[in-house]
Parts: structure tokens; sequence; C-alpha cells
């Protein structure tokens, strides 16, 4: 597993020229609250064939920036960016909220997720 | 006829679907040109369950009821990323059960998914017949673990009970019995004009849109991409014990089925191996410590690839459990197989795909 | 055509997941082939809740299943029996307190029979089932004796309507003469 930092402004850029879509799978992308009001994004990838070779793009956000849309380089993002607009309430580009919560429901359940 | 578009809605309850995930087609008279869908029905909320009200040694039990077809894959990748976060090493004897039962639990649900194809191709008898049959891998699994659905039969450390020759016996029976029906499925599956020729060229996901989308498990291998979890990962050693990767072309339905089905014989194949070669010694090794970093788990369910991502603070509770499910990542896949192909397969294409939206929503 | 009679013969099965795991949906597909066989009590699995008489229901209810499943419950017919499928759909279960979920489907609707278990076993469905026929078809009867007390409700093509009798009880549709104990029309209301 290595992880590789990147930020916001950098991440499209990063991933357009790491990215081949015949030679990395992305998994997902997924959040890991930090603190109050900051979130780690990550964006993870795998390669097709190799054993255990996973490669994490992170970034931290803080809940009032906006995070770039990376569905025109990889199409299955869409889903995962949608789920991380309502676990974490923070935004991203083109994604809209309501992937699984209802408007009664508890909003962005994993923002301050600390015990 | 004028160039009209209609929306039709299949869900969120619908006799084809046994579980809530609606959708909605736009179709140019039959042709479906666009396709929304909501999955959302099921949402539970288990990751924050995870982080909150169960201690890291209860999650295994918790993340079993994401899914009751694949709750061993679940908690096997639990499991074996709490492992390497407390360090511990399990013995070879849990690995091998662990893969027993994850190989037997592919079965089942391969078999289940095959039944359904076979109900929606309007084949009901056909439906029955594997049903009937899979209720003999229940047995054998209720055999070994005590339960025939969340049987929560990995824990950390090892798994819960051990299997004696006697049960031993049985498994070897039921193997050679579902082998043979297997062949049996097989050519009628490939003969059958109305489960084989029906099936050819619909729902169609190419090689070049399975890489783009990232499609996984048999719906990727069945249009040629050749990725399985099972040999790019090394936790469980697969290799021992003759697992062969089958892949398929065309990408239609027709061959996701000839995929599943080679890939219950290589299953069935498997678990004789391992139960030829189950080594000797304790099926438990206590592990000491809270869990204290990150890892990353990838394991290969019956739907394709399951990703466990786990963040611990050495504290009782996980600071972070994030569940990557099969479905939910192959769902842009499902939509691209969509667009284009005929309204009145939509159900067939459905089942086909084998979706579990217990999973993708959790 | 009067199909009360029938009804206990052939129940028909209406089947909502409303948040469950999927253990116990598997499990009624179990039940319903050939090895556990529940179909040779009659009951047919129909995905539509206008022709159901059973409602069994899967799942602790999550927030985006409420409607859905009490809408269902309020399209099918009278009478009608629910079957709460599973320790998560009887009290919340494993899943009891998280945030996305109701503890249990009877904060929702009227349920008949709880089936404990998780997953309950095909073994335990059959019982729940079958103990839902008799309730099936007690509320029939008790239907039957409604409409012989009020002449209401009408059977029209097999469908009970009991919203007229109902009517009569709450708001005393009965005008003062007809609620004289001797009255004609009391009378001839009774005797068909
Ligand atoms: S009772 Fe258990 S097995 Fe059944 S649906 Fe609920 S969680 Fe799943």
């Amino acid at each position: 597993m290595k992880k590789i930092e990147t930020t916001l402004e950098s991440v499209v850029s990063d991933l357009t020229a790491f990215y081949d879509y015949k030679v990395w799978e992305f998994l997902t992308l997924n959040g890991v609250a930090i603190d109050e009001g900051t979130t780690e994004i990550q964006w993870i990838f795998s390669r097709y064939g190799a054993i255990d070779d996973v490669v994490i793009y992170y970034a931290p956000v803080k809940n009032s920036e906006t995070v770039p849309s990376v569905v025109d380089l990889i199409p299955s993002a869409i889903i995962s960016q949608r789920e991380i607009v309502d676990m974490f309430g923070i935004t991203v580009e083109n994604s809209e909220k309501g992937l699984y919560l209802d408007e009664d429901s508890l909003s962005a359940p994993l923002a301050t997720c600390r015990i | 006829m004028g160039r009209k578009i209609i929306d039709i809605p299949l869900g969120s309850q619908h006799i084809s679907l046994l579980e809530p995930i609606k959708f909605r087609f736009a179709c140019e008279n039959e042709k479906i040109v666009d396709v929304s869908s909501d999955v959302g029905f099921v949402h539970r909320g288990i990751e924050k369950a995870c982080t909150t009200k169960f201690a890291y040694d209860a999650v295994p039990y918790v993340v079993a009821r994401i899914c009751g077809l694949c709750a061993i894959t679940h908690s096997l990748a639990y499991t074996t990323a709490a492992e390497s976060l407390l360090e511990g090493v399990v013995t070879r004897r849990a690995k091998y059960l662990r893969m027993l039962l994850v190989e037997l639990d592919r079965i089942h649900s391969h078999m289940l998914c095959l039944s359904h194809t076979a109900e929606n191709a309007g084949f009901e008898a056909m439906f029955m017949r594997i049903m009937g049959d899979r209720e003999s891998v229940m047995d054998i699994q209720e055999r070994i673990t005590g339960n025939r659905v969340q049987f929560d039969y990995v824990s950390i450390g090892g798994v819960n009970r051990d299997i004696t020759t006697d049960i031993e016996k049985e498994i070897r029976k039921t193997l050679a019995f579902i082998r043979e029906k297997t062949h049996g499925y097989l050519e009628e599956f490939t003969t059958n004009w109305s489960l084989s020729l029906k099936f050819k060229g619909v729902g169609v996901l190419t090689l070049d849109e399975a890489y783009r989308y990232n499609a996984i498990g048999p719906l990727a291998r069945a249009a040629g991409l050749a990725t399985d979890v099972r040999s790019e990962t090394d936790y469980l050693p697969y290799n021992e014990i003759g697992y062969e990767m089958r892949v398929g072309e065309g990408g239609d339905i027709y061959s996701r089925n000839i995929v599943r089905l080679f890939e219950i014989l290589n299953s069935i194949t498997m678990c004789e191996n391992i139960l030829g070669g189950l080594p000797e010694g304790e099926i438990q090794t206590k592990m000491k410590g809270k869990p204290t970093g990150e890892a990353l788990v990838r394991l290969e369910a019956p739907r394709g690839e399951l990703m466990y991502y786990i963040r611990g603070e050495g504290k009782a509770m996980l600071s972070r459990v994030r569940i990557k499910t099969p479905t939910f990542a192959s769902i842009p896949a499902f939509i691209e197989v969509f667009k284009g192909s005929e309204y009145a397969d939509a159900p067939a294409i459905l089942a086909s795909f084998d979706p579990c939206m217990s999973c993708t929503a959790k | 055509m009067d199909f009360s009679r029938y009804r206990k013969r052939s129940p028909w099965i209406l089947h909502y997941n409303a948040g469950s795991c999927n253990g116990c949906d598997i499990e009624i597909l179990a039940a319903l082939s050939p090895r556990y066989d529940l179909e040779r009590f009659g009951v047919l699995n129909s995905g539509n809740p206008k022709q159901s008489d059973i409602f069994l229901v899967t799942g602790p209810v999550t927030y985006r299943s409420r409607e859905r499943l009490v809408e269902l419950y309020n399209q099918m017919p009278e009478p009608k029996v629910v079957i709460a499928l599973g320790s998560c759909t009887c009290t919340g279960g494993v899943f009891r307190g998280m945030y996305n979920v109701e503890d249990g489907i009877d904060r929702y609707i009227p349920v008949d029979v709880y089936i404990p278990g998780c997953a309950a076993s095909p073994e335990l469905i059959i019982d729940g089932v079958v103990q839902a026929l008799d309730i099936l078809e007690k509320k029939t009867k008790e239907r039957e004796n409604a409409k012989r007390l009020y002449s209401e409700p009408t059977t029209e093509n097999g469908i009970t309507d009991r919203s007229n009798s109902a009517q009569k009880i709450g708001t005393g549709g009965f005008s003062p003469e007809e609620m004289k104990p001797n009255s004609p029309e009391r009378r001839e209301n009774e005797e068909d």
C-alpha cells in the first residue's frame, strides 16, 4: 500500500498523469474524518494482475472547500463521489446529495466520527 | 411515430427483484436510451455503527449482517484487516477452513444467481431444480458452522469451529453430487434454447467498457477482463489449492452464466483440495493489543471485489471502517449495459448481474 | 363471486425487503423451493400487492422504505395478515439504534405473526405462514360477522369493501328510525 499526498488543486492533473485505464483499477473514493471540520479524501487504485499493488492518493479537505470531480477521467467514480457527499457533508463538483440519506436522516453521519 | 421518449420505472418493489432498487428507464420505443437508479433503499448506517457502537472484536459479526449471501467474505475481509493491525498470525489450518467456507459460499451464491436467471427466462422448473440442489450446500454449511445463513464462522484470531472426519466425509459426498449436477446445468445452459441462444448477444459489456467502468467479478471476467482478487492477493494461499481463472468472451448474459458455472466447478475442485491437504493445528490464536494504524484488505466475494479499509488508534473502537462492496462499484457498468438494450430484457439483464442491494447501501 | 371460502387454501404472498440483510429473503426463497416446499399450502409468491393476502416483511425499516411499506400495506385488500420475518424485523435486531433505521416494522404497520431468528430458518418460516393462515381464516370469519350485523361491507368482484360499514359505526350512519330495535329498515338490513 503506497500513499501519495496531493492537494485539491493538483489532484486532477496528478491523476490524469497517473491513471491509465488499462493498467489501474479504480477501487473507490474514501473519506476519513481527521478532526472537526477536516476530512481526508482518498482516491484508491490497484494494479490489474499484480499482487497487492495498491496506490492511495490523499488530500486533506476542509468542509468549506469543494472537491474537484474526476468523473471525466474515471467514469465509475460518480457513485462513490455521491456517497462521500452524503456521508461527510462536503461538496464535490457535479455530485448531488441523496444517494442514501433522506431529508430527515442524520446529515453527514461520518463527519465527526470521533469516539 | 415521432421520436418520443417515455420513462418507465422498474422497482422499488417488483416481482423480478429480490431487493428494493429503483430504476427509471428512458425508452425510445423499445430501446433504453438512459437509465437512472436509486439504490439507497436499504441504507442502515453500518459503517458508523462499526465505529461508535461495537468494539473492534464484535465488528466481524456486525459486518456479516451487511449481506446474508456473502456474509463470510465480509467478516473475513474485516478480520484479515484487523489481524494485520494486531500483527497476529493465523494458523494455516484456520486459513484453510476459511477458504473452504468462502468457496462453499461462492458455490451456493452462484447457484442462486443461475436459478434466478433461469426464472427470469421463464424456466420455472430449472429455478426449482437449482434451488433444490442448492439445499445440499446449505446443509453442509449448517453441519460445519451451526447455521444456514448467518453463521458467524470467522472471528479475530481464527475460526470458531473445527471440522471432524464425519463432516469431511459428508462434504466430499455433497461436492461430488454438486459437481455432477453442475455438469448437467452446463449442458442445459449451453444447449437449451431458452437459456442459451436467447441470452446470446443480450446485455453486452465490451472489454473496453469493462476497463473504462472498472467492472469486477464475473461481470468483468465474462467480458474478457482477467481480474480476480484471488490471484491478486496473498493472505489466503489460493495458489496452493488449484485456483484457476476462467475468462469468458462476449460479455453477454450467456457468457456470464458460463463463467459462473465454471467457477462453481473450480470452487468444488478447490474445496476438495482443501480437504485433501488440510494442515493439522489449532484453529484459534490469541491476539493481544488494540488495532493501531491503517490497513486495506481486498477479497473476492461471489460478485466481485470487496474492499475493507480500517483505521484504528489503539482504542477498543476503530476510527474508520470503509466498506466497498462489489455491486456498489459496478453500478456505473450496469447502467452502461442497460443503455441500448431492449426494455423487455431489463429484468433478465439485471438478474444476470446478480446485484446485491444490501451490500450496496450498507 | 365470493372467494372467501378459498382464501385459506391459496394465500398469496407479497414480500418486501425493508432494509434487511438478504439472509431472510434467501430463506424465503429456500422455503419456496422443493426441499421445504411452502407451495404445498397453496402459497404463491406474487409481486402484486392488490392480489396478496399475506404480507411478508423483512428488515428493520430504513428511512427510505417507510413510505413504500405503508403504501404496500394499504394497497393490499382486506383481510390481510402481516408477518415480521427475522429478528431485525421484529425488534431492530443487530441494527437497533443505527441512525437510518426504525426499530422494527410494528412502528408502522400492525403485525400478526413475529418470526424470530437471524436468519429465520425455513422451518420457522413455514410455521409462521401456517399460523398466518389460521389468522387469515379468523379474519375472514370476522368480516362475515360484520356483514351480518350491518348488511355491509359489500363484496364486489371478490374485493371486500369495509368503508361503508366503518362509516356507519363511526358516524352513526343510521338514521334515528333505523336505530330503533324493531324498525323495518333495520330488519331489512339484517335479513340480507
Ligand atoms: S434477521 Fe438477521 S439474517 Fe434476517 S434479515 Fe435481519 S439481519 Fe439479516
